[in-house]
């Protein structure tokens, strides 16, 4: 996926409401929490607040970047056990 | 005077041994008596005076990015042994207080660096000094909602800052921490212009929060008697001043209002006075004003405070000792 596309991706990631709180797996929504919501939420994760502003900060490309090193990982994993 | 009024004493060179103390230091700038390290001497000399002086009321003005930096413990120390009986600060200086009590820090950056590269990761640079906004966001969350309980419990009753400081420190359990250190010593905390912090971003989410009426209360003229309550109870006052600002001006001010003056007044800073700002302003500036005795205790220190400042508080901890008591006033 390209990194425009990803921009547009329906996504807490591409909102204008979403600050970071566990980089980059987790975002505060401070939309969610003045409404007395669960702020905390994934990065993933979308609701009908949602507001598309272009994001010029990192934590989605690096979710993407993370979430494929762990899967690398898990696959390497299961792969030892197979071995050993 | 005449001709030998001028060369009464002559510059004693520095002689540094490599088992000195602070104090020890410090002494050998008072031999040499000339610029920074002079007026460093003296600084020590005026608050070992004012820590002395079981009269004496000894503020703290705070600006500057101090806590960021490193001086948290210091500052909460001070506040501990009584010798800051009132602190009034920027409220950014609280604020980053509250973030490493509420488990965030503060990181060891570069002042040479791709800002646009740290706004693309979330991260706030003050200087060399490098926050993480999701420490800022853990505070925001956790103050909001000890707002949101301060205004149920307080019913719409106005608070002042330092009201609201301490109904804060209260509700903190990190020992370091300079409000909860503030709450238990009964050192009040004046934030003088708090709503120029992340308490207004605090405030706003607690508010929206909280419609209808049912929102904190907080009375920003409400500190105005209660600073002049105590500049008029003390006999004797003194002021320790960090940067300048609004901060250095409301201890000023205060006692200006109840017609003393300072007694004692040390201000580190590296302004100007030209371009005519409050936090350059020369102490002799200040006479003219009333707001410190011509006859004050006094010396401007043209240092980075958190270089000075420490060297300071080491070296009068050094000459007062370790069983050294004070009550704290007024």
């Amino acid at each position: 996926m390209t990194k425009t596309a990803r921009q547009m991706r329906k996504v807490c990631g591409n909102c204008r409401y979403h600050n970071t709180y566990e980089y980059p797996e987790k975002v505060f929504c401070f939309a969610r929490f003045v409404g007395r919501k669960r702020p905390v939420v994934s990065i993933l994760f979308s609701c009908d607040a949602w507001e598309n502003k272009l994001q010029e900060c990192l934590c989605l490309e690096d979710h993407m970047k993370h979430k494929k090193g762990t899967r690398r990982e898990a696959v390497s994993k299961r792969e030892m056990k197979k071995r050993f | 005077m005449d001709r030998t009024g001028f060369l009464r004493t002559p510059v004693a060179h520095m002689q540094l041994r490599p088992d000195m103390t602070v104090d020890q230091l410090i002494d050998q700038f008072r031999n040499s008596g000339s610029f920074g390290a002079g007026r460093l001497a003296s600084a020590c000399d005026i608050f070992e005076k004012m820590a002395r002086d079981e009269e004496c009321t000894i503020f703290l003005a705070l600006a500057g990015a101090m806590v960021p930096a490193g001086l948290r413990k210091t500052i909460a120390d001070l506040i501990k042994r009584r010798l800051i009986d009132a602190l009034v600060s920027t409220g950014a200086n609280m604020v980053h207080d509250l973030i490493e009590a509420i488990g965030g820090h503060h990181y060891r950056g570069h002042w040479v660096v791709d800002d646009y590269l740290l706004y693309k990761y979330h991260i706030y640079r003050i200087y060399d000094v490098f926050v993480p906004e999701e420490d800022f966001i853990k505070a925001d969350e956790v103050l909001v909602k000890m707002f949101d309980e301060i205004a149920s419990e307080t019913e719409g009753k106005p608070l002042s800052t330092n009201e609201l400081v301490w109904e804060i420190g209260k509700r903190l359990k990190d020992k370091d921490s300079i409000v909860r250190s503030a709450f238990e010593s009964k050192v009040p905390i004046f934030l003088p212009a708090m709503r120029d912090s992340e308490f207004a971003s605090i405030y706003t989410m607690h508010r929206e929060r909280n419609k209808a009426g049912k929102a904190l209360m907080v009375d920003a003229f409400l500190e105005v008697p209660e600073l002049h309550g105590i500049t008029s109870r003390s006999k004797s006052l003194g002021m320790i001043c960090l940067g300048g600002g609004v901060p250095r001006n409301s201890v000023q001010h205060a006692a200006l209002m109840t017609g003393r003056g300072l007694d004692y007044s040390v201000v580190i800073t590296t302004d100007r006075p030209e371009p005519g700002g409050l936090s350059g302003s020369t102490i002799e500036e200040t006479i003219s004003w009333g707001k410190v005795k011509q006859k004050a205790n006094k010396v401007m220190v043209i240092s980075d405070a958190l270089i000075a400042f420490p060297l300071i508080t080491a070296a009068v901890l050094e000459r007062l000792g370790r069983s050294f008591h004070r009550d704290g006033n007024p």
